[in-house]
């Protein structure tokens, strides 16, 4: 048997660090080369990070949520040496064998069994019924305490924590599976007693006498007073002074001690009042975001036009396309003419897609034409780039704009695919809506917003008509680009969005 | 974001405006997703507009007719004169404020509300035909569709409804002036009802149905009282014959039907109603289009979270198949709605109720005695004679019986049959027995209002126990 470490691989292009986001696996757990053992997020994208080893895995060495820099071990396998083959495959099942709450754990299920009906009708309100799948819990299993087995919430609640401590414990188990006598308690407490054992000594009180200036102090530093040992007492109660805080707040901020902390900020959300109050971590790509668009606002002087373009025609033309390009299988959308329309403007006002180099003093003029449009995914803003969109036609671009869409909300694009923009669009109006004032792509010096393509009331020779529009909003970098140029880029892509057989010539 | 397509998207297309539809897309958007309702109809579906309402609504009407007609033994001597036409307007004024009511709803949550028929294009795409010349369509782009599109009276070939003495049950609640001669055919419940409003209102009314009993699915017991009372309307029935032609004669048709030794019989009548069942309509949709399978008799199976097999599109009510129940199209339709939304909902309930407003009325839920033994349970039952309950005997009307289904060990209820007055409302106690869990010991120990009819249910409980006061324990 040998044991391998495995490091985080270079996950990308100038990517320094990743954040653990999720382990596949668990100690314990045989994997096969190529399995993905876990999903590291980057600055730039999420990525998959696959075993290289068939094998058993023996430790974690990072958190769900650390921040490790590439080459860091993060894992270990168990790898069975080529005569030890069956040894390493049946590692595993000594998971489930030793402790007594293993064995409640089958008592339980034969009895629910047992009590199960024909048919499995299971006796439990809809309530109880709908606790079980928010907790996942399979209700045919939980053991009824009612009159002839009636389920309850909290026989829901019951099997629910059962079956989550079996599952620590059995973890436990697995990553030392010669000490098979160890206890095997099915609560979660043994989980935070080994982590505090390292954060120093740790008091469980229900009762802690303290000068309010010592409990401000305690919240302050987020410590649990209760849990701040002491020897001195008062009036027979446990007696905690500024000292003996500050002393268990330094030992608890000693990193192996954070997971400790955790552990116990977990036991009390589950027994507290929900918080008023949740924090998200601001890393990953949503801190990339906030950079990038704090960049961009705080260094280019925004200034956004409004106009609207009136597209009846090109509705027309779309739905008329539409079947051919169907036939292809491609979807024919509007952005395809929006891109096309947005070319045919940045040619003629050449200064819109450009990059202001301060270093340099020089304003860069971009004779190709990359366009960057901008996806909102669950992970939050990605600007995918179609590259070369002048050389490319209608149903190329459509094609091309869904994959890259499809790509940037599965988040299995590459940072290649979001870089070298010359001029982005956003489409807002995807989620309704008329105007807004976009952020530049920074370093880019414009951006256009589409609002939602609706029927809305326009002016011809002086009678009010119905008329598919479309809001456009350009913000520009004031510091390059003058309102009057951004005005006439308008006015062209207008044009050509109203008449797109313009865009033949 | 729908990158690529600046076109009407909306994150949840629900199709059609039934009791399924317009549910799922009020609780969509309660769920904050931005919804829109297309029919191509009025809303409110078949239910609202051609069913449940405005058959109920002819149903009451009738029976108060009825009910003073014969009142001699009250000592309420009485000759009503029925305006069909004033009836009518009544009925129709009633489904208006329920589909007004709808709408308005619909509104007042944010969904978003669309005239036309909808036709998959390909699984996050529908066009939307509006009705009406020169009204042209468009397209709307969906991350989740939701599929009610309902179901519509079975035609039997050489029987369309275009004929004009042809009727579909949506035909005759409209009449303005009844019949003197009504040739129903089908003895189901829809069959059942009208004949009966219509025999209420005086029409000679004829059944002719292919089985041999009426209403088939329900017990012997349970049907032989409304039997019973159909007879004493003087409806007749004609057991074991299919329609099999027809003639238009000056101002009526001969119907021919046929046995299945090939005897055939004539039937001379004004109009016939055919009431053979309903179908569920789903060829219009183009669910291949969006690869959504449906099965030979045009239903679109569904998981317990009514999920077709294409993930982000659902299918409730009558076109996710049976029961075609108004209240099932609604549960369904919240469920779809809140898996969509990334809640854990499911369609986990254990029995859906049904009823019948025949008179007597039926309702069930959950087992008979023969499903539960053939579930594996050792059936316990308990029964009630209303002729036993004062409040029955106190309306004058005591036809019927309440009876519990339950299992033997505990006293679980597991099923309800009752026929009887207010049979609909009473089975509401029944269904939330047997959702809870509840036991016979539970439902004969909440005490119950005297003098009503809820008090049936308790002594069958009680009955099912041996405990019952009121009729002697069997």
């Amino acid at each position: 048997m040998t044991v391998k470490e495995f490091k985080l691989p270079d996950v990308g292009e100038g990517v320094a660090e990743g954040e653990l986001v999720s382990w596949q696996v668990s100690p314990g757990d045989t994997v096969s080369e190529g399995d993905i053992v876990a999903e590291v997020e980057t600055d730039k994208a999420l990525v998959e990070v696959p075993s290289r080893y068939d094998g058993t895995v023996q430790e974690l060495f990072a958190e769900e949520g650390d921040i490790v820099p590439v080459g860091d071990v993060i894992i270990s396998f168990e790898v069975a040496d080529a005569d030890e083959g069956d040894a390493a495959a049946e590692a595993p099942d000594t998971e489930g064998e030793p402790g007594d709450s293993v064995d409640d754990a089958k008592t339980d299920t034969e009895e629910a069994a047992a009590a199960e009906t024909p048919e499995g009708r299971v006796f439990a309100p809809p309530s109880a019924r709908k606790l079980a799948r928010e907790l996942g819990v399979d209700i045919t299993e939980v053991e009824g305490t009612g009159p002839g087995g009636r389920i309850s919430d909290a026989d829901v609640r019951a099997h629910a924590e059962s079956a989550e401590a079996h599952d620590e414990t059995a973890a436990e188990t697995a990553v030392t599976p010669g000490e098979s006598e160890a206890p095997a308690e099915p609560t979660g407490a043994g989980v935070s007693e080994t982590v505090s054992a390292d954060a120093g000594p740790r008091a469980e009180r229900d009762t802690t006498l303290a000068v309010p200036a010592t409990r401000a102090l305690a919240e302050e530093l987020g410590v649990d007073i209760h849990a701040v040992p002491t020897e001195k007492t008062r009036d027979g109660e446990a007696f905690v002074e500024e000292a003996d805080v500050r002393a268990f707040a330094e030992r608890a901020a000693e990193p192996a001690a954070e997971a400790g902390a955790e552990a116990e900020a977990g036991a009390e959300a589950a027994t507290a009042e929900p918080a008023r109050e949740e924090t998200v971590p601001y890393r990953g790509v949503r801190r990339t975001i906030g950079e990038q668009m704090a960049t961009s606002k705080y260094t280019a002087p925004h200034v956004t036009h409004h106009d609207t373009a009136e597209i009846d025609q090109l509705v027309e033309t779309r739905e008329e396309l539409k079947g051919t390009a169907e036939e292809k299988g491609i979807r024919l959308t509007y952005m395809a003419f929006v891109l096309k329309a947005v070319v045919a403007g940045l040619k003629e006002y050449p200064i819109l897609n450009s990059e202001l180099d301060e270093e340099e003093g020089v304003i860069r003029l971009k004779n190709y034409y990359n366009i960057g449009i901008a996806v909102a995914t669950d992970a939050g803003l990605m600007v995918p780039v179609v590259e070369n969109v002048d050389e490319k036609g209608l149903l190329e671009l459509a094609d091309e704009v869904q994959e890259l869409a499809t790509k940037a909300r599965e988040r299995s694009i590459s940072p290649q695919e979001m870089q070298g923009g010359t001029f982005t669009i956003t489409n807002f109006g995807a989620f309704g809506g008329e105007y807004a004032t976009p952020i530049i792509n920074y370093p880019e010096t414009s951006i256009l917003g589409l609002g939602a393509i609706e029927q809305r009331p326009v002016v011809d020779d002086g009678e009010v008509e119905a008329a598919h529009t479309l809001p456009l909003s350009l913000a520009i970098d004031h510091r390059v680009i003058d309102g009057a140029e951004a005005a006439k880029f308008t006015n062209t892509v207008k044009e050509y969005l109203a008449e797109p057989t313009k865009l033949l010539l | 974001m729908v990158v690529g397509d600046v076109t009407t998207g909306t994150e949840v297309l629900v199709i059609g405006a039934g009791p399924g539809g317009y549910v799922a897309a009020i609780r969509a958007a309660q769920n904050g997703l931005d919804t829109t309702l297309v029919d191509r109809d009025g809303y409110g579906g078949t239910c609202l507009n051609y069913g449940c309402i405005p058959s109920k609504a002819l149903i009451s009407a009738t029976d108060v007719a009825h009910d003073a007609r014969n009142a001699t033994e009250m000592g309420v001597h009485a000759d009503p004169v029925i305006h069909t036409d004033e009836m009518q307007e009544w009925k129709d004024g009633v489904v208006d404020q329920l589909t007004g009511g709808v709408e308005k709803l619909c509104k007042a949550n944010g969904v978003n509300l669309m005239q036309g028929e909808a036709t998959f294009v390909d699984d996050s795409t529908a066009r939307i035909a509006h009705g009406g010349e020169g009204q042209g369509s468009e397209s709307i782009d969906f991350e989740h569709a939701i599929v009610a599109t309902g179901s519509r009276p079975i035609q039997v070939p050489g029987f369309e409804f275009e004929h004009d003495p042809i009727w579909s049950s949506r035909d005759a609640l409209e009449v303005e002036e009844p019949p003197e001669k009504l040739l129903v055919v089908g003895a189901g419940y829809i069959g059942m009802e009208l004949s009966t409003v219509f025999a209420k209102l005086g029409v000679d009314v004829t059944v002719v149905e292919m089985l041999d009993g009426i209403m088939p699915g329900y017990e012997d017991d349970v049907t032989r009282p409304v039997k019973k009372r159909a007879d004493e309307l003087g409806i007749e029935f004609n057991f074991g014959e299919a329609a099999s032609d027809w003639e238009e004669t000056e101002g009526g048709v001969v119907v021919t039907t046929e046995d299945e030794d090939g005897a055939e019989y004539t039937y001379d009548a004004d109009k016939m109603l055919v009431a053979v069942g309903r179908q569920p309509i789903s060829e219009s949709l183009d669910p291949e289009a969006a690869g959504v399978e449906v099965d030979e008799n045009g239903f679109i199976q569904t998981d317990d979270q009514a999920r077709t097999n294409v993930d982000n599109i659902y299918a409730v009510g009558d076109v996710a198949g049976e029961p075609m129940l108004a209240h099932k199209a609604s549960k369904e339709g919240i469920v779809a709605a809140e898996v969509i939304a990334g809640e854990p909902a499911a369609l986990d309930q254990q029995a859906i109720p049904a009823a019948v407003f025949t008179d007597p009325e039926i309702a069930t839920v959950g087992m008979t005695e023969a499903e539960a033994e053939e579930a594996g349970f050792e059936p316990k039952i308990g029964q009630f004679p209303f002729r036993a309950s004062g409040r029955a005997l106190s309306t004058g009307e005591s036809e019927g019986f309440v009876r519990l289904v339950a299992e033997q060990e505990a006293g679980f209820i597991l099923g309800a049959q009752i026929v009887g007055p207010e049979a609909s409302e009473l089975i509401a106690e029944c269904a939330l027995a047997i959702e809870m869990g509840a036991t016979l010991e539970d439902v004969a120990s909440t005490v119950h209002t005297h003098p009503t009819l809820a008090e049936a249910v308790m002594e069958a409980a009680e009955n099912a126990n041996d405990e019952a006061i009121h009729t002697l324990n069997r």
